[in-house]
């Protein structure tokens, strides 16, 4: 009789093995809070509207890829803006408040860095969903939606639903990893950066070299004769 | 014609080819949309992405295929516990086939340099060899890492309750930095060494086929092949050579899959002016 394939038996077993375990785990309603819906949720204590102009949100067209029209990479270690006047502005009602020529540019003109965070790369999602519309609070003024004592839910909860003050911990604009800038503001995100790269090029500083010279070097051999 | 005589000796059970393979499969599917998404905004990234359909459905990928390979994974560790030799265990751990690494290891690394530049005699090696023992617990270490964060990024809000939510900008940095280790280690060494060494030009199939030839693991496995005919195992060992179909189908696959790498790789290097930080 020929033999069908079958998967090994070891393989099989191993595999069910998880498989039970796996339907001993919580499902993911169990990080959630109860809520009707997402969408309604803090409805009623939002500033925006919900609906945004043509001119706050990426055209529809360029929504399966990302790509950021303006915004340009000045140097390669550009300093971070947050480090420059970060103390004076952060607590203003109008974080604008006296900034020439306000009315004439567009938020990516100053904010070069924070324009190319993930959240707007990659969920593709303008300034304005997220820090509203003008005047734009400062991030710790009393009453903006942006202060850490309700940032999760005013504004982090409008698309994580569920989101708490950990949650909200997340720093939307980092500082660039390897940067001085890093060392200062989040020396968490410097130092594990540094020591990530430490170990990825310390391996390929062994290994690309060996694989190399190997390949040199098996050119050389005499090739053994059959038996 | 098929060469019916026993020729080969076996190296891989079906189970250990079958992890490789799924390992492989989603490896690719990983790089591919990872890549799409870390050069997010390039046209690079943006062509990856529209292979899949647009980077949202890249990213819902991503996450299925890596619940697949954690899935792996912790099938790898049980298929351990079962098979591991557990009657002699202290010295089964050290034995002439185990993968865990020894001083030997150490001395055949520096002997093997040794020998690249002439200087010494090309070491004996056992079964594992020491890149190969380098390569298993990279990616054990690396499923561990770039699992883990993986699932932090996957799943904040759950995670969150555990850990601040600065945390989850670290671990997206250690995933992509662990990530692009992964992917160059794989797509330039492991394939110049299973590919572009003279010995194997231009493909080794033994992980397919799951044999590699008597006369080529005589000459570099050496310690293990007398181990084999010592300890009276050689002749259970020996295995006939794969059909000529089964041959070609292994070699179409290995080719795609080399071929896939190498275009990522290449598509990588030549955008890496556009990645973001």
């Amino acid at each position: 009789m020929r033999k069908i394939f079958i998967f090994p038996p070891g393989f099989v077993f191993s595999g069910m093995i998880v498989c039970a375990a796996l339907m001993f785990l919580p499902g993911d309603s169990f990080s959630r809070e109860e809520v009707a819906s997402s969408m309604r949720r803090h409805k009623s204590q939002e500033m925006s509207t919900g609906y945004y102009e043509g001119y706050e949100v990426l055209p529809r067209r360029l929504r399966p890829v990302a790509n950021i029209s303006g915004v340009v990479q000045r140097t390669i270690f550009p300093q971070h803006s947050s480090s420059t006047s970060h103390g004076t502005r952060s607590r203003l009602s109008d974080s604008h408040q006296g900034v020439r020529f306000y009315k004439n540019r567009k938020c990516q003109d100053c904010h070069v860095d924070e324009a190319r965070g993930s959240h707007t790369v990659r969920a593709g999602i303008s300034c304005r969903q997220c820090h509203g519309h003008d005047p734009i609070a400062s991030i710790n003024h009393y009453y903006s939606p942006m202060n850490p004592i309700r940032r999760h839910a005013y504004v982090c909860a409008k698309c994580h639903p569920g989101a708490n003050a950990s949650f909200a911990a997340y720093v939307s604009h980092p500082p660039r990893p390897g940067t001085e800038t890093a060392k200062r503001e989040f020396p968490a995100l410097f130092y594990a950066f540094w020591i990530m790269m430490g170990i990825a090029v310390s391996t390929l500083l062994i290994f690309l070299p060996h694989t190399v010279l190997w390949g040199i070097r098996e050119l050389f051999v005499r090739k053994e004769k059959d038996k | 014609m098929r060469n019916k005589q026993k020729s080969r000796i076996r190296r891989f059970t079906l189970t250990q080819r079958m992890f490789h393979l799924i390992l492989m499969l989603s490896f690719l599917i990983q790089s591919a949309t990872g890549l799409s998404r870390m050069y997010m905004g390039t046209s690079w990234g943006n062509f990856l992405a529209r292979l899949f359909g647009g980077r949202e459905q890249t990213l819902d990928i991503h996450i299925a295929t890596g619940a697949v390979m954690i899935f792996g994974f912790s099938v790898h560790i049980i298929y351990l516990i079962f098979t591991f030799r557990w009657r002699d265990f202290p010295k089964s751990l050290f034995a002439s086939d185990s993968l865990i690494p020894r001083p030997k290891d150490v001395k055949d690394f520096f002997g093997h340099i040794g020998w690249f530049f002439g200087l010494k005699k090309m070491p004996d090696f056992d079964r594992w060899g020491y890149w190969e023992k380098f390569d298993y617990w990279a990616v054990f270490w690396g499923m561990v890492i770039i699992g883990g964060t993986g699932l932090l990024l996957a799943f904040p809000l759950f995670f969150t309750q555990f850990v601040p939510g600065w945390s989850l900008n670290v671990a997206f940095w250690v995933h992509r930095i662990e990530a692009a280790l992964a992917m160059v280690h794989v797509f330039v060494i492991h394939f110049f060494i299973a590919h572009l060494r003279r010995r194997h030009f231009p493909m080794d199939l033994s992980m397919f086929e799951g044999s590699v030839d008597i006369d080529a693991a005589g000459h570099e496995k050496r310690v293990w092949i007398q181990g084999l005919r010592q300890s009276g195992l050689y002749g259970n060992a020996l295995v006939p050579e794969a059909t000529p179909v089964k041959r070609l189908v292994y070699r179409v696959f290995g080719y795609g899959a080399l071929a896939i790498g190498t275009v990522l790789l290449i598509g990588s290097l030549a955008h890496i002016n556009g990645l973001g930080w």
